[in-house]
């Protein structure tokens, strides 16, 4: 009884430092400081100090600044317009027209950035105003954007993938390479949702495209071709098993770095802004994650994980009913937390419990990774939905509204991922051995 | 007294960007050990302990923008109580970085506590770099410092000005 009562402090404390507004990675701290004062009498400090130095100096870790820093160098080209110019004469053709520019651009930049923000920002600087102008419906070009800008958590290089392989100690390439297929089905289910919403809406009269020929179609997507090129070099290299994660990363952000003085927006201001700006997103989440190794440790001598795992196990709930039961307490846990957030903080507990659960962790990485990004969607917290406030100063009701459909689609998706697991795991299964493991 | 708070205040300000600007330098650090060590590889050498030395740079890159990251506003929080706490928020702000400063000296005295005993003791790493560990630790005990420092100045302006002096950039800078 005394067990659980500690139980209850514990997490009251997690909820009160979190609910209250300490920041994430120090809340994660404080919280496991409290723990482990209630459940052991070893020195605190002191294993706190060796853990966070383990989690902090470790090399896995090295390849999230380097993804970062890449996603910020392009975020300062002119990838913008380029990405609209490039592909409009592509998707003219299509049922749907132009809309399908957010989709398949969300893809291609979520494919150089880690972040669904910053995937959000660039492609929807251009296509908001010009999807406008062409006469669009506005729910239509805010919901695709919100939904498809949230690939950018799945396609790699993820940052949230990066942090749950770090916190369970699973080959980064490995998830990358996961997160490919099930992206590229989840934009492909958002682009038909696209065209089969514009053949039965009456509403739906944008106005049409000039037709263009083949070459020039080629020569308007001129710019695309290098940015192609980066991606397939650094998945490629992740894949064929010549480069890992890192290594990988280090691939991108030099090509970046060449792509932008290529298109002459390199400069000391922009080259020192997304330097900058890497270290401190990258600082921000080594926080989160210093925290989350010190509450791991915590959360060990709580019991609370091995309690739970066999709670679970005991009511030999199947493996779909544990998922369910997982779905819903990330969706709601997302509408406090973000992404990366509700990640570090569940795994020590959640951890066990797949394993136990003999659930693929790599396919659960994909499965998590989904189920974060519908909360990047949902009120009250949904970053993306915010981004776009500031974008297009609508109604954050309004935003989230336009966003319900894609909101169901990633609900889908979630089923899909669950009856053909082989979608998340027969790519990771086939590449080949990375060079120096990790 | 006035031109004196004003010295302090200017020299902590250049401290936090400064130490920015270094943990900036490990993270380029970072990208030049990974390319030599491909580099090595491809023409059949070896680099020991080209991972170890980037994980230690990692250390130095996260510590050393703490500070710098939370006077931009970078680290995340939940702030769904804050925005509707109207009056009782300079409270709640206070409570946040009354138990963020704690916790940041906290971390600070133990970083300190941490590196000189891998000095007394002459802690090796276990990797191919044989490093002594308390080398790449004092980046830690220095940046959890100015961590620290930095969390208590903005807890100190808080409690006086009734302002704390985070400077939330855009959203763009926020991810």
């Amino acid at each position: 009884m005394e067990q659980l009562e500690l139980i209850a402090i514990f997490l009251f404390i997690l909820f009160l430092l979190l609910g209250t507004g300490v920041w994430v990675g120090l809340a994660l701290l404080g919280v496991a400081f409290v723990g482990m004062e209630l459940f052991t009498s070893r020195p605190v400090g002191d294993a706190m100090i060796t853990t966070i130095w383990s989690a902090s100096s470790s090399w896995t870790l090295t390849a999230l600044p380097l993804f970062i820093w890449m996603g910020e160098i392009l975020f300062r080209t002119r990838l913008s317009q380029d990405m609209f110019k490039g592909l409009t004469p592509w998707m003219a053709g299509l049922p749907g027209g132009l809309i399908h520019t957010n989709i398949v651009g969300c893809t291609v930049f979520a494919a150089v950035s880690g972040s669904s923000a910053a995937t959000l920002t660039t492609v929807g600087k251009m296509s908001i105003p010009e999807l406008r102008k062409r006469n669009y419906p506005e729910h239509m070009i805010i919901g695709t954007l919100a939904g498809a800008a949230t690939l950018g958590l799945m396609i790699p290089p993820s940052l949230t993938l990066i942090v749950y392989g770090v916190t369970i100690n699973e080959s980064i390439s490995k998830l990358f390479i996961a997160g490919v297929l099930p992206g590229l089905v989840l934009a492909g289910m958002f682009m038909s949702y696209v065209a089969v919403y514009s053949k039965i809406s009456s509403k739906y009269n944008p106005d049409p495209e000039p037709k263009t020929g083949f070459f020039q179609k080629i020569a308007n997507s001129r710019f695309l071709i290098p940015v192609i090129c980066l991606i397939a070099v650094v998945i490629g290299s992740m894949y064929l098993g010549f480069a890992t994660a890192t290594e990988a990363a280090a691939f991108g952000v030099i090509g970046a770095l060449v792509l932008a003085a290529g298109q002459r927006s390199l400069n000391w201001s922009t080259f020192t802004e997304s330097l900058m700006g890497a270290t401190r997103t990258s600082a921000m989440i080594a926080l989160i994650l210093a925290g989350a190794a010190f509450l791991s440790l915590a959360m060990g001598f709580t019991g609370l994980p091995r309690a739970l795992a066999e709670w679970i196990a005991a009511m030999e709930l199947s493996r779909f009913e544990l998922l369910m039961a997982l779905l819903v307490f990330y969706i709601i846990l997302g509408c406090f937390l973000d992404g990366i957030s509700s990640v570090v903080l569940t795994m020590a507990v959640v951890e066990p419990m797949i394993r136990q659960a003999g659930i693929d962790v790599i396919w659960f990485g994909i499965f998590i990774v989904v189920v974060v990004e519908m909360a990047q969607i949902t009120p009250p917290i949904g970053f993306n939905l915010f981004v776009l406030q500031g974008m297009t100063r609508h109604e954050m009701s309004y935003i989230a509204k336009a966003a319900i459909p894609m909101f169901f689609i990633m609900v889908v998706m979630v089923f899909v991922l669950i009856f053909v697991p082989e979608l998340a795991t027969y790519l990771p299964e086939n590449m080949n051995r990375q060079p120096g493991g990790g | 007294m006035q031109a004196a708070g004003s010295v302090v205040r200017r020299t902590l300000d250049r401290l936090y960007f400064g130490s920015g600007v270094i943990a900036a330098l490990f993270l380029i650090t970072i990208l030049s050990l990974v390319v030599l060590q491909m580099l090595a590889r491809w023409t059949g050498n070896v680099f020991p302990g080209a991972a170890d030395y980037a994980g230690y740079c990692m250390a130095a890159a996260s510590f050393f923008a703490f500070a710098h990251a939370l006077n931009r506003g970078a680290h995340i929080r939940v702030s769904l109580i804050l925005q509707f706490a109207g009056r009782f928020r300079r409270w709640i702000e206070i409570w946040c970085f009354g138990i963020g400063a704690a916790l940041g000296w906290y971390m600070a005295y133990y970083a300190w506590k941490g590196a000189y005993w891998s000095w007394k003791l002459h802690d090796i790493s276990q990797g191919q770099d044989a490093t002594p560990l308390w080398i790449p630790q004092i980046a830690m005990v220095i940046g959890a410092i100015l961590f620290a420092v930095a969390l208590t100045d903005h807890l100190v302006n808080l409690i006086f000005t009734g302002e704390h002096r985070i400077d939330a950039e855009v959203v763009e800078d926020h991810e």
